[in-house]
């Protein structure tokens, strides 16, 4: 059913146990064990980093909403369940994922301008100023040869013959259900502020560089952004955007952790009382308090690797495997 | 269960199915797996071998290896749909809609899939319900998408058609009640979950040889929940125009869940009277792409129902087209304009012509069809009756009870679906010498050309 999560593909599908994703992995690293020596990448969440900046990139070129992004993530994410990332195109796969994710969340490119766009956006060398502007950017159709290093060719039917596979794939589960709906819908039964919304927002943003929307359900991560926006506090610091380590500091803390430890004994001198409204809800509601904990911990463990980020590494390294296995031809 | 592909009963740790569905793998990587896989079909192999070198998308499922084409039943904009049976001791029938590519010149290409195939491959995904068109399987082979559903041997539109020959018989009362009931069912089920069918008309309702009513052809759907661009801005023009909403004729922006509503009125109403109810023209777009006020079709509802008034519909001054409302109402003389509802008088003269009374074989629908039908019928989409609450109507509360089939004590017979034979080629129409696997589906095709013969 496309609006009631509980009978979506999503839920009977796409949603792992932990065991159960890293076997899968496991298992395709296991077919291929040769790849995997001679083209190392960086984690699993290095990389989703860099995914997601690519994704973000090419969606701010097109101008499109957060929600796209986000299914286009999910998108890849499903795929690489299913494929090895070695035997891909990563660019390809990105733009391709976001070609489609445009069309189900009802925003569709044009598949002309969506490859114009990736192939200005990871060119090998571009010559040419890089413009969103749709009516300009007619007339900045390069020739084949000069982009001879381009990542994306300017042939739309290799994104078409990509994206019959990463439907496929798919099984045709297109329906993608995330915690904004949950977070939009609790913003008034829990009196959120403006700012609490926003970083929630972000923290629901973050969670797609985890394996986070492969293991739970979207309204169990919308609580653990809550959660974390009202310990976090968002109202006495000086917050801008995603802050990693700042965020990573306040998780660390186990503020929710103990936040959590504190429901069931409400006499207890608890957390303050946004918290505890919060907590309060929560103890009624029946959403699974161990799930949102282990939420949690993913993110903190994201916001720890996160240090060790490098953009320039991560492109490197897909760079060299494409090209040296002409993945992009 | 998943509806969809089956292929993935092997699931990602089959090395066979997987290694043949790489968007971009290299050649040499290619055949070093292809070398692995010792015992695959034939067939398969076939295929592999011609795939362009750097790889590309394999289908893991073949259409013609698992269906066996019987013969061509309708085409649209979207493509054709074939009848089909069962192959390997799959039993049963299936009716498969494929999506043709757009052409680029002479060469078929992969130009990435249209939004209405999109939708409606992840709507039917999703859905599952007694009354909405089951689908089996979708198989992406060829550059075309194969939707695989379950064959239903009549439609609405071929039934009502039936009454009127050789001469109108009306459909009897108690199949009316079961079929608007089970549509009511189906059309609350998508609208529980945010799904808009935008499309419905006789024809896309489908009826099994059973008597089971299925809302078909989603490829208008889409959703309502919060969508990011207002359902709107996307396609205009949406809808049979005799089974237009009159918020839409007039330019709404916010069409709502009402407008499935009022294409149930119509078809209730043509159930009864075996004619469209509000048969308009329609005018066409003009050069500039802008979609013109549709006046003929909207005087045909204003000659049964009156003209709306802004008093019992407080929306319809804001709407875009109603300065045109205006002048069409003033242009027919003040009289006209005053002039209240004769639903009554429609629906009346449609019961008395179809021999509809308490005392005949056909029995009536009676004061409660009326009162349901003026209801879904009603100009103002905030006061239009809703699926649930038509379903908890009188009409289907008194009367006893409703079958789920709705042939059920029928005696008359409906003829089956047309299936023409000269067309049972479902192959991409690729170019005589480029088709990927000629001979066998030529083989298949023969075969099937000389039984139908005998």
């Amino acid at each position: 059913m496309a609006a009631n999560f509980w009978a979506s593909t999503q839920r009977r599908h796409w949603l792992f146990s932990k065991e159960k994703l890293a076997e899968i992995r496991d298992n395709l690293k296991e077919r291929d064990k040769l790849a995997h020596s001679q083209f190392p990448l960086p984690d699993s969440r290095l990389l989703n980093i860099y995914f997601n900046q690519q994704l973000t990139k090419l969606g701010k070129r097109m101008s499109t909403r957060q929600q796209a992004l986000a299914t286009a993530q999910v998108y890849v994410k499903r795929f690489y369940t299913k494929v090895e990332l070695r035997y891909t195109n990563p660019y390809l796969v990105l733009t391709t994922a976001f070609y489609l994710a445009c069309k189900m969340e009802e925003c569709p490119q044009h598949i002309r301008f969506v490859v114009n766009d990736a192939k200005l956006l990871w060119p090998g060398t571009s010559p040419y100023p890089i413009t969103s502007v749709s009516s300009v950017r007619l007339f900045l159709v390069p020739s084949a040869h000069t982009y001879a290093l381009d990542f994306i060719t300017s042939d739309v039917s290799k994104l078409g013959e990509c994206e019959f596979s990463l439907i496929s794939e798919m099984n045709s589960q297109m329906i993608v259900h995330h915690p904004y709906r949950t977070l939009s819908e609790l913003q008034t039964e829990l009196n959120l502020t403006s700012d609490e919304v926003a970083l929630a927002w972000s923290v629901i943003n973050d969670h797609y560089l985890t394996d986070l929307p492969l293991l739970y359900p979207p309204h169990v991560i919308a609580v653990m952004a809550i959660l974390t926006a009202v310990v976090f506090k968002p109202s006495q610091t000086n917050f801008h955007g995603t802050g990693p380590p700042s965020l990573a500091g306040a998780l660390r803390e186990g503020g929710i952790t103990n936040a959590l430890a504190a429901i069931g004994e409400k006499n207890s001198p608890g957390p303050p009382p946004r918290v505890q409204r919060v907590i309060n809800w929560l103890a009624e509601s029946e959403v699974d308090i161990k799930a949102v904990i282990e939420c949690t911990q993913e993110l903190v463990s994201l916001y720890e690797v996160w240090e060790q980020y490098s953009e320039k590494h991560c492109k490197e390294l897909i760079g060299r495997m494409v090209k040296s296995k002409n993945l992009d031809k | 269960m998943s509806l969809t592909n089956p292929s993935s009963t092997g699931g990602p740790l089959s090395a066979t199915t997987t290694s043949s569905i790489r968007p971009a793998a290299s050649a040499s990587v290619t055949q070093n797996l292809n070398l692995k896989r010792s015992a695959q079909a034939a067939s398969d192999d076939l295929v592999d071998s011609k795939r362009s070198p750097g790889g590309g998308y394999t289908s893991k499922v073949h259409v013609r290896e698992k269906y066996h084409i019987i013969g061509f039943i309708s085409s649209g904009t979207y493509g054709r749909v074939y009848k089909a049976v069962g192959r390997n001791g799959q039993k049963g029938e299936f009716a498969i809609k494929k999506f043709k590519p757009d052409k680029e010149g002479e060469l078929i290409q992969y130009t990435g899939l249209s939004q209405s195939a999109i939708r409606e491959m992840a709507l039917c995904s999703e859905l599952s319900h007694a009354n909405v068109v089951e689908l089996v399987e979708i198989i992406l082979e060829d550059k075309c998408i194969f939707m695989v559903f379950e064959y239903t041997e009549h439609d609405l539109l071929q039934i009502i058609h039936h009454h009127t020959q050789p001469q109108r018989h009306a459909i009897p009362a108690s199949m009316v009640r079961s079929i608007l009931f089970q549509l009511l069912n189906g059309l609350l089920y998508l609208h529980s979950n945010w799904v808009l069918h935008r499309d419905l008309k006789p024809a896309n309702i489908l009826v099994t040889s059973n008597g089971a009513i299925r809302i078909g052809d989603l490829g208008l759907a889409r959703l309502f929940y919060k969508p990011l661009n207002s359902l709107f801005s996307g396609d205009k023009v949406v809808v049979t125009i005799w089974y237009r909403a009159p918020e839409l004729l007039l330019g709404s922006r916010h069409y709502t869940p009402a407008v499935d509503l009022w294409a149930v009125g119509c078809i209730f109403a043509e159930l009864l009277s075996l004619r469209p109810i509000f048969k308009g023209e329609e005018a066409k777009m003009d050069s500039k792409k802008t979609v013109p006020f549709q006046r003929n079709q909207m005087m045909k509802i204003i000659e049964i129902l009156g003209v709306p008034r802004k008093e019992n519909w407080p929306g319809l001054v804001s709407m875009p087209e109603y300065p045109q409302l205006q002048s069409l109402a003033l242009s027919r003389g003040p009289s006209h304009f005053n002039k209240p509802s004769n639903l009554d008088g429609w629906y009346q003269s449609c019961l008395k012509n179809g021999g509809y009374s308490s005392t005949s074989t056909a029995g009536t629908p009676g004061a409660d069809g009326f009162d349901l039908l003026s209801q879904l019928l009603e100009y103002d989409p905030t006061k239009r009756i809703t699926a649930r609450e038509a379903l908890e109507h009188p009409y289907f509360k008194n009367g006893g009870q409703m079958s789920a089939n709705c042939f059920e004590g029928y005696e008359g017979k409906y003829p089956h679906r047309r299936v023409t034979s000269d067309d049972n080629d479902i192959r991409t129409g690729s170019i005589p010498g480029t088709k990927r696997s000629g001979l066998p589906d030529d083989s298949v095709v023969g075969r099937v050309s000389k039984r139908l013969k005998e």
